[in-house]
């Protein structure tokens, strides 16, 4: 986190024509995370000395990984080369496709937009998906060409894709290096130029966009907001269109990144209002704030909600961390809405819950949340798309566990979700690409040059078959130069079975897995050697069974152990034998008993493991 | 309950072994002596306190260990002397290795008071000794047993399989060449690697040096059938003696009785009674809570600086149950009647149900206890059978499972 030992309570009032609120956005790794950084630091909105790399990027998981996952709004003061003083909210966005909803709703809360583009990469998949959700909302559009330090950038190039593929004009592009920090002053002075001032009335009723929220133990509900007219104060008693609750302000303030008090946040301006209120479910995200006693007559449009394309099961590995896992739920609810879940009873893992989430990334980061914020063990089981399985009886079930599967005899047919997927890449991949659709029963629908060194081929594939490895077979298959965009497109009927794992002969409904019937053999070898490296050696062998139906289909075995004992004599030091033990112990408390057999969580995941 | 088991540490070696972990360090010959000099006095001066406090009265065995014991000649000889001194134990060990145990160094232990020698054979392969560290050869080996022998005091050896190179047909040859030489006593250790040391980073270079579990596994098979056959029975995880040569001072470990260390790196423990009355050797060790057992390691040659543990009763009874499950014989009955007061019953039950559920473990009636039917765990645990709970063969190979299973009860 930003470090800083003072608080300063600032009155921050400036005229609205002087106020220039945008998003950064780009493709994954282009870099936006790194110009938000040097751009607080040329205005001096952050000392050298705090600077740590990636400052709006806050959590753990975000600096680990270097990516941006959660939007962020901050607060800069700019003095621009005609002598004003200028008050920029700049929010940075995260670049993951399975982010893209976060983009959109930060992009409602601002008149411009900064579209990063690598200068070595070029246009890329998200950069085109991201610069067309920007053009949709209406905003002023600054080109930036980053990386130009390198010595593969290649910049005219860049700007003829930006013109030839975006259709933006790219005379304006600022050539920047958010490494070496040039070029970032001209940027500060095209945002002044290039961007419209907010509009909106001051002495209007309020109204105001709830962008984002968060839970804090001690102030309640924490919202960012945007306010379109009017303006909010400490002690207001403001209230959710959409929610219909009423709340009095506890305060109101900006992030310059740390958390600063204002006044007072008036018309144009973005920042942060501190509701007191203490249930997470209270305050929605894309809902309109506006005060109690005057209120405005329309809300804002709210936000498209969020589809999620994956489900997995989460387990505590502790049955008694049930409930402190649905209040973890709900409180990363306030903050990410995308999230839905359902209880979800199994019969090896007892209670937990199915989650929707938009991709396996934003799995991966919600089961890391959980787990480090909210202190619990989880199990996460295979993903699943959301199936429409028609019954013999003529009823549809929406199936989003393999678990939920009716018997086959009852079962009329299976539809299961298409999507579009976009991939852009140099001309010498495409026959690679296509290798590998083919593989995921993709079939190319479109293909075409955009310039002499992209192509854009599109795909019609099931959602099921992207969500295993395709992303990271893309990127090895491509050498890291393709990229990925996709939309859902329909349900199709399609011949799908159920796969059953058994260990020692009893079937773990956690490990079952829905999957295309031709590609039932091969997925079931492979997951049995697979759960054989993961499964550790107990105390008697453990026979691995895939299945379809009674049908034994593949077979592996775990050997016994032969020998675990620790013979050695350390002259009567019998504590640093326990400690041995204990040690050994440590690493079986991550593993889950299921009847005699300890398995190690990622067992629960081989799926995504397995290499056909 | 008065301490009757003595171990002393001597940390030096002309070479350290590859695999080895323990504290010992190796000094060029002429720097040696001036350490070896000082550590000694140092040593004497501890036993004198120790034997002033009145500790080593009742004294019974005493353990010699190192490093290389024998590396320190007649000063090793003037220690047993002074322990003589202090008390009359019935068994008297000195660890040693082939290359410094001379005909007239074991006459001279004898003399003063030692009853056995352990001796560090390992192997009688040459190739496998030089692949790890060691500096003496077989034949060195054999003629050492002899000397022990010849000496009149008792001989065991250690031995090791799952070493680099090593195969089943060179382990039968050890185990083969070794019963021709008639020890009292055979210690069998698979060998363990441990991060740090020069072992760990060859395998960390060339994966097939990585002790093969399975080999191992079939290695302690086969010395168990051999060495029994033998006449050597097994009485512990790693332990074989011939009738009345069962080392009783490594029993005592398993047994719970309490022990001094004596030197660097020795460790001790004491219940809350002896404690109580020896805290003055331990300076800046303060009794804690509740406890009942207290294990102490000396971090220094001065004896001046100790790491202490403290267990509770229940985390003593605990501990006693998982290492009497190191035993052959297993966990007697009184043992369990005993651990019953602090441990509740139900709870013991469990564990030895589990034990049994497992194969880890069975019960074997005992004091011609004429019992009908299966012996149920409440009622030895509530003394209305006798019968002890012993390992199994996969209680004894897979030990640590069953270790668990009884420490879990702390």
């Amino acid at each position: 986190m930003y470090r800083s030992g003072k608080i300063v309570r600032m009155n921050t009032s400036i005229d609205i024509s002087h106020i220039r609120n945008f998003s950064i956005v780009a493709h994954i790794d282009h870099g936006k995370s790194t110009i938000s950084d040097r751009i607080l630091e040329l205005t001096h909105t952050v000392d050298e000395r705090d600077m740590e790399s990636q400052l709006l990027d806050t959590m753990d998981i975000e600096r680990e990984r270097g990516i941006t996952i959660k939007s962020n709004a901050v607060r800069v003061s700019y003095d621009a080369d005609d002598g004003e003083t200028y008050q920029f909210n700049l929010i940075d966005t995260p670049g993951h496709v399975d982010f893209t909803y976060e983009v959109s709703r930060s992009l409602a809360a601002c008149e411009g937009a900064v579209l990063v583009v690598d200068a070595t990469q070029g246009v890329e998949a998200q950069t085109v998906s991201n610069a067309t959700l920007a053009m949709n909302a209406n905003l002023d559009i600054v080109p930036a060409i980053n990386k130009i330090d390198l010595p593969s950038a290649h910049p005219d190039e860049v700007k003829t894709e930006i013109e030839d593929d975006l259709a933006i004009p790219a005379d304006d592009a600022v050539c920047v290096s958010g490494k070496t920090g040039e070029g970032i002053h001209d940027l500060l002075e095209s945002i002044v130029f290039l961007i419209s001032p907010p509009k909106g009335d001051a002495n209007a009723p309020l109204k105001a966009l709830i962008l984002d929220s968060y839970f804090d133990e001690y102030r309640g509900v924490v919202a960012t907001v945007r306010v379109f007219d009017g303006s909010i104060k400490k002690g207001d008693t403001l209230r959710m269109m959409q929610a219909e609750g009423d709340f009095l302000v506890d305060g109101v303030g900006v992030k310059r990144p740390a958390e600063t008090p204002v006044d007072a946040l008036t018309v144009g301006e973005v920042g942060y209002v501190v509701t007191g209120l203490k249930d997470p479910e209270a305050v929605r995200v894309g809902d309109t704030l506006t005060w109690a006693s005057n209120p405005c007559p329309e809300p804002l449009p709210g936000y498209r909600e969020a589809k999620p394309m994956v489900y997995t099961g989460l387990f505590p590995i502790d049955n008694k961390d049930y409930e402190n896992l649905r209040d973890a739920l709900d409180k990363l609810h306030v903050n990410d809405p995308s999230l839905v879940w359902e209880p979800e009873t199994s019969v090896a893992l007892g209670f937990g819950f199915r989650v929707g989430f938009l991709g396996l990334l934003h799995m991966e980061v919600v089961k890391e949340r959980l787990e480090r914020e909210f202190n619990l063990d989880l199990i996460a089981t295979s993903p699943s798309v959301d199936y429409h399985v028609y019954k013999t009886d003529g009823e549809m079930i929406d199936v989003r566990s393999p678990q939920d599967l009716p018997e086959a005899t009852r079962i009329d047919r299976i539809e299961e979700p298409y999507l579009k997927a976009k991939i852009i890449c140099p001309p010498e991949y495409t026959g690679a690409v296509m290798q590998l659709a083919i593989e995921h029963r993709g079939v190319t629908t479109d293909m075409i040059h955009l310039t002499s060194k992209s192509v854009e081929m599109r795909f019609d594939m099931p959602l099921a078959e992207l969500i295993l490895d395709f992303f990271d077979q893309l990127k090895s298959r491509t050498k890291g130069y393709a990229s990925l965009d996709y939309e859902f497109n329909e349900y199709r009927p399609s011949e799908l079975v159920k796969l059953d794992i058994l260990l020692s002969g009893d079937e773990v409904d956690a490990l079952s897995f829905i999957v295309h019937k031709d590609k039932a053999y091969g997925l079931a070898r492979g997951l049995c050697d697979k759960l054989k490296e993961i499964i550790p050696r107990q105390l008697f062998e453990v026979p691995i069974q895939g299945a379809i139906g009674n049908k034994i289909i593949a077979r592996s075995t775990v050997k016994a152990r032969r020998k675990d004992v620790l013979a050695k004599c350390y002259g009567g030091d019998i504590s640093r034998k326990r400690k041995l033990l204990e040690k050994q112990k440590e690493g079986k408390k991550r593993m889950k008993a299921i009847g005699s057999v300890e398995v190690p969580q990622e067992a629960f995941m081989a799926i995504l493991k397995v290499d056909e | 309950m008065a301490v009757t088991a003595l171990y002393v540490h001597v940390p030096f070696c002309a070479q350290k072994c590859r695999y080895c972990d323990f504290d010992s360090r190796s000094f060029a010959a002429c720097d040696l002596d001036a350490a070896l000099d000082s550590y000694f006095e140092q040593l004497y001066a501890r036993l004198d306190s120790f034997g002033d406090a009145g500790a080593l009265a009742q004294v019974r065995t005493v353990y010699t260990g190192g490093g290389t014991p024998s590396l320190a000649g007649e000063r090793l000889v003037e220690l047993a002397r002074r322990i003589s001194m202090w008390c009359k134990p019935v068994e008297f060990t000195c660890e040693a290795n082939p290359e410094s145990l001379t005909a007239e160094l074991a006459s001279a232990l004898a003399e003063a008071g030692v009853t056995r020698i352990s001796l560090g054979v390992q192997t009688l392969d040459n190739t496998e000794l030089a692949a790890i560290g060691r500096i003496h050869d077989a034949n060195r080996a054999l003629a050492a047993i002899a000397t022990v022998k010849d000496a009149g005091l008792d001989a065991s050896c250690d031995l090791m399989c799952g070493l680099p190179g090593q195969t089943a047909a060179s382990w039968r040859s050890t185990l083969d060449g070794v019963l021709a030489a008639a020890p009292h006593h055979v210690s069998v250790y698979p060998l363990t690697l441990e991060e740090g040391t020069p072992l760990y980073r060859m395998v960390c270079r060339d994966e097939s040096l990585e002790p093969d579990e399975d080999f191992q596994a079939a290695c302690m098979d086969v010395a168990r059938q051999r060495l029994s056959s033998a006449g050597y029975h097994p009485y512990e995880v790693a332990s074989y003696a011939l009738d009345g040569h069962e080392c009783a001072h490594n029993i005592a470990y398993w047994t719970g009785r309490g022990y001094l260390g004596l030197g660097r790196s020795a460790a001790g423990m004491l219940d809350d009674e002896d404690f109580d009355r020896l805290a003055g050797l331990f300076p800046g060790v303060a009794p804690r809570g509740d406890f009942h057992r207290v294990r102490l390691v000396q971090r220094d040659d001065a004896a001046t600086m100790f790491d202490a543990e403290y267990l509770s009763r229940r985390e003593a009874a605990a501990e006693d149950l998982m290492l009497a499950c190191r035993m052959t014989r297993g966990v007697d009955s009184d043992l369990l009647v005993r651990a019953s007061r602090v441990i509740p019953a139900d709870e013991l039950a469990a564990a030895c149900d589990r034990a049994l559920e497992l194969g880890l473990a069975t019960w074997v009636p005992e004091h011609g206890d004429t019992h009908a039917g299966p012996i149920a765990s409440v009622d030895v645990i509530a003394g209305r059978t006798c019968a002890r709970l012993a390992p199994t063969h996969l209680g004894w190979l897979d030990g640590n499972v069953l270790f668990e299973l009884f420490w879990d009860l702390a």
